[in-house]
């Protein structure tokens, strides 16, 4: 599904260059659950934007499923990413003034479904999410591991083949962080890819595959048993 | 999506109530000021534009040198409307119209009602429709009369009016053969009847065949396929042709010109009103910019609290387009809002608006194109201040700002800064031009005029005036009401005749000096206050021969160059004329202008005013009661109407009363449109800025040097606002001063007034946002994190 090959980030600012990426390539398969891990500063977070579409790389190649994407403009981007790829967050990352319910529908809006089929699909995925009952409540009424819930809602909504998760534990408590953790593993058992960014070793264990990064390279593979 | 970024607008506009006020009160208030601005500029430019002929309908125009300078004026001698039909093929129809003023009686009712007298064409050549009535015959006999429905109902009440007899000044009698609809808001025609010309030169012994005489206007429409230019070169020598004058020229002013180009410079147009209405239309776009920059300054800087929607929307899908349309949807909600509040701002300053405008406009709320101009207003409103923040906010990228550690750039010279700037810049050219305009004022009020205005009242002569004067006059002083009475041509405010007829020993004849000319029978000096500075008043009763003896004002004086002009003869057509003494200059025209030469004639000529001083021993409400009792008694037929001198005389400073207070009202929208917009820009700064706040009191920092701190940014801004704004300002109100000769210097003291105002005015509202930042408890604001 991902294959990078030497792909660059640098960060400048007036006198310094920071090389975030250095020469770093990688694949993940259809199906794979897949973990980076890594320090702080390590590049992690660089990859997982670059992943997502939401970065461009200075340098090298990312085929995303059998297309070249390294040099696609901002719009291009977007469109391959709203219909592939569903984001959870450290921080939730969900908007205030919209309910539950809006904001996960956000993702069907901007894909053009119907009002009709949108109602079907949101209550589909917040019964999956067991927040049916919290469907018109804000954001702010709800606890740190509803609200990653919703996020996650809103993430698989659309039915991405690919899911990123940066830190999705990071705000939780042990037993949200466990829940949040096993609703990942169910989705990738239904199909869905997920690369996710940890810190915590407990959680990288549900994936199949650690990636282990140092100042931008490729440490260590782990393969799960 | 659009339900979605409705919802999403809606709640962010309940949840941040201050700024939803401030939004939309500035954008009210800039809306409304706008849109009556630009109410005015409509009716401005329509004027007379509604003729069905208005394309082939003309005035007449002279065109002849004074003083080495080519004049252009309007008034044409009475003889030309015939000789343009009878000569004149390409003339379809040709019209004079001139000022009546005659005494209405029905019954035992007695109004005095202001007209006009036309030639029959007249109805025809413009369009305003009777509604009664066949405009092509209504004035084709001697005693019809045509009157409009306000007129009508005056009159006859809700009886029917067609085909009544109205009584015209004791002595005719006139049927009613058409009812007009009332005049409407943009026409430079004034009048409550017109009556046939004929009657004019019925009451005038005949028709008056004097090329020399230019008393009336003439107006006239070209058959179709003539043109102006081919026309001009053909009526060009009408006078010339017709008379032995030989020095006018004619030529037409065209109806489309002569509401906004009526001003000529050497023979060719060069502009009038439309300086005004450019004037005001670029001030109307100002105030709704500065409106707009409001809503630009506060959206862009509430940026870092949308910045993580955008991120997020971006991350689930929406493209930038769609996110601009969201933006732009949000200021346009907001402009509708603002709209509707400014249409009902608009309804309610509408009186009093027309009465500093001397104006009626109204909202034509049945109108579809008035609606459809107010639907576009506000679009394009919602349009020009959502622009740059949309462009501004959708242009974060997800991977920044859903950090959190997103703030909004600071560069030097922000956008923000720039617009603040922009407002302040033109807020302070206001203020500095309303300090002038007062000034000016001020300083031409002060002038001294050369007379005695206070208690000085005229009536006009009416009825059996001109019989009864004597008597008249001598009952005012007997009885004690008056100290002195003195007949004149016109009211010493008002210049009614002019003329260059005149000659004297020394005179260049191939120069054209003009006079004004004034009459009067008597006591003048003594009735107006004047000085006499040389030789005596006028006094017919002591000297029998100066009922053709004159009085010269030191400008007539200095102009025809005599060293010792008592007793100079001065010839006016078969008339010698003497010159009995001098009258020290006096203001007959305007104050802002020098006094012009004027030249005063015995009482062996016309008269329509009777001046008297009255007697300061008796109140001023007996005083008229008795001159009342005294006017009845010789004069019964006609209401006694009186008029003060000293209130006719500060009428003359209405329009710049007028451009006055129209600048410090703009001075003062704009300033509290760009305050309210400071205010804003104050509080989320003091917001943006809590935590640094807390970190320097914690640090020892006073409350004070955190005021000025955070006051400090925005003062400089005011700075460089009052750095661009003084240049425009001088240069703008030292061109508007040109324009009188009487006038005051541009001092220091009105940019420093002006800056001092201004600065006092960004202090008080900063300052305010700030000492509440600076008194803020730093405990609470360090532990938010």
């Amino acid at each position: 599904m991902i294959k990078i090959t030497n792909l660059e980030k640098f960060y400048r600012t007036e006198e310094v260059e920071t090389i975030a990426l250095n020469k770093l390539s990688m694949e993940v398969n259809t199906g794979e659950f897949v973990a980076i891990m890594g320090p702080s500063g390590c590049g992690k977070s660089t990859l997982l934007n670059i992943l997502g579409m939401l970065d461009d790389p200075d340098e090298g190649s990312y085929v995303f499923n059998g297309v070249e994407i390294a040099h696609f403009n901002e719009r291009k981007r977007a469109d391959l990413r709203k219909h592939n790829i569903g984001f959870v967050f450290q921080s939730f990352n969900l908007i205030d003034e919209l309910t539950v319910f809006e904001n996960v529908e956000l993702p069907l809006i901007y894909t053009g479904v119907s009002s009709s089929e949108r109602v079907k699909r949101v209550e589909e995925v917040l019964d999956k999410m067991q927040i049916m009952h919290r469907r018109n409540h804000y954001p702010q009424q709800l606890s740190g591991g509803q609200q990653q819930r919703v996020a996650i809602a809103r993430a698989v909504v659309n039915k991405p083949k690919l899911i990123l998760a940066d830190e999705p534990t990071g705000n939780l408590d042990s037993s949200n962080g466990n829940d949040v953790m096993e609703l990942l593993t169910d989705l990738n058992e239904q199909g869905t890819t997920i690369i996710m960014v940890t810190h915590s070793e407990h959680d990288a264990r549900y994936s199949h595959r650690i990636i282990r990064l140092l100042d931008g390279q490729t440490v260590m593979e782990n393969i799960m048993v | 999506m659009f339900k979605n970024y409705l919802k999403i607008t809606w709640r962010n506009l309940l949840k941040n109530k201050s700024f939803t006020a401030i939004n939309i009160a500035g954008l009210a208030v800039g809306m409304a000021s706008a849109a009556l601005i630009l109410f005015w500029v409509q009716n401005e430019i329509s004027y007379d534009q509604f003729h069905e002929k208005k394309d082939r309908l003309y005035q007449m125009y002279n065109q002849s040198v004074f003083d080495g300078k080519l004049w252009s004026w309007g008034t044409t001698p009475k003889p030309m409307t015939p000789a343009l039909k009878q000569n004149y093929p390409q003339v379809e129809e040709a019209t004079r119209v001139s000022g009546a003023d005659f005494l209405f009686t029905l019954g035992d009712k007695h109004l005095n009602l202001r007209g006009d007298f036309t030639d029959p064409d007249f109805l025809t050549m413009f369009s305003f429709p009777l509604v009664k009535g066949d405009a092509k015959t209504a004035l084709n006999s001697m005693k019809n009369i045509v009157i409009t429905q306000k007129t009508a109902k005056k009159l006859f009440g809700n009886d029917e009016a067609m085909g009544k007899t109205i009584r015209i000044d004791s002595v005719d009698y006139f049927t009613v053969t058409g009812i007009m609809k009332d005049l409407p808001n943009n026409t430079q025609f004034d009048f409550e009847y017109i009556i046939p010309w004929s009657y004019w030169e019925k009451l005038n012994g005949g028709p008056d065949n004097n090329w020399g005489n230019n008393s009336v206007q003439t107006y006239i429409t070209l058959k179709k396929g003539v043109s102006e230019s081919k026309f001009d070169k053909q009526v060009k020598n009408i006078t010339r042709s017709h008379s032995d004058i030989k020095d006018i020229d004619v030529f037409v002013h065209p109806a489309t010109k002569w509401r906004l180009y009526s001003k000529f410079e050497n023979g060719k147009i060069a502009g009038g009103r439309i300086e005004t209405i450019k004037l005001f239309s670029i001030i109307a776009g100002f105030i709704l910019l500065i409106a707009c920059i409001n809503f630009m300054n506060l959206s862009t800087a509430r940026s870092e609290k949308r910045a993580k929607e955008v991120g997020i929307r971006k991350v689930v899908g929406a493209g930038k387009s769609s996110l601009i349309a969201q933006f732009l949807g949000e200021s346009i909600l907001i402009a509708i809002l603002a709209g509707i509040v400014a249409l009902i701002i608009v309804q309610l300053s509408l009186p009093g608006f027309n009465t500093l405008t001397d104006k009626h406009l109204f909202m034509p709320f049945g109108s579809f194109s008035f609606w459809l101009i107010v639907v576009s207003f506000i679009l394009f409103t919602g349009l020009l201040s959502g622009s740059y923040p949309a462009l501004y906010l959708s242009s974060f990228l997800p991977v920044k700002v859903l950090k959190g550690t997103f703030k909004a750039a600071h560069t030097s010279i922000s956008p923000r800064k720039v617009l603040v700037v922009t407002q302040f810049t033109f807020a302070i050219v206001l203020i500095i031009s309303t300090i002038i305009v007062k000034e000016q004022l001020d300083y031409a009020q002060q002038r001294d005029i050369g007379y005695k205005k206070d208690n000085l009242v005229y009536t006009m002569i009416v009825g059996d005036i001109e019989k009864n004067y004597s008597l008249i006059r001598n009952e005012l002083i007997s009885s004690g009401v008056a100290t002195a009475v003195s007949k004149t041509s016109a009211p010493i405010t008002q210049g009614w005749s002019d003329s260059w007829d005149f000659s004297w020993p020394g005179k260049n004849q191939n120069e054209k000096i003009d006079f004004n000319v004034f009459n009067t029978d008597g006591s003048f000096t003594q009735t107006m206050g004047l000085k006499i500075i040389k030789g005596r008043d006028l006094d017919v009763k002591t000297y029998p021969t100066d009922s053709l003896a004159i009085l010269l004002n030191e400008a007539a004086v200095k102009i025809m160059g005599f060293k010792d002009p008592v007793g100079q003869i001065v010839t006016r057509g078969d008339n010698k004329l003497k010159v009995v003494g001098v009258v020290k200059d006096f203001i007959l025209q305007s104050p802002y202008e020098p006094v012009k030469a004027m030249i005063i004639q015995g009482p062996k000529s016309w008269f329509n005013v009777v001046h008297f001083k009255l007697n300061n021993k008796n109140t001023t409400a007996q005083n008229l009661k008795l001159a009342e009792a005294v006017f009845k008694k010789y004069n019964p037929e006609y209401p006694f109407e009186y008029h003060f001198i000293d209130e006719e005389y500060a009428r003359k400073f209405q329009d710049e009363q007028r451009t006055g207070v129209l600048a410090s009202l703009f001075a003062g929208l704009t300033i509290f449109i760009s305050c309210l917009g400071l205010f804003g820009l104050a509080t989320y700064m003091a917001q943006n800025r809590i935590k640094e706040i807390g970190v320097r009191k914690v640090l020892g920092a006073s409350v004070l040097s955190i005021t000025s701190m955070l006051s400090k940014d925005f003062l400089k801004l005011v700075a460089i606002s009052f750095i661009v704004a003084t240049p425009i300002a001088w240069y703008g109100m030292h061109s508007w001063l040109q324009g009188y000769s009487y006038r005051v210097n541009i001092t220091v003291w009105v940019f420093a007034i002006a800056a001092f105002l201004t600065t006092l005015l960004s202090i008080v509202t900063v300052s305010f946002q700030a000492i509440k930042a600076a008194l803020a408890n730093p405990v609470k604001s360090l532990r938010s994190e």
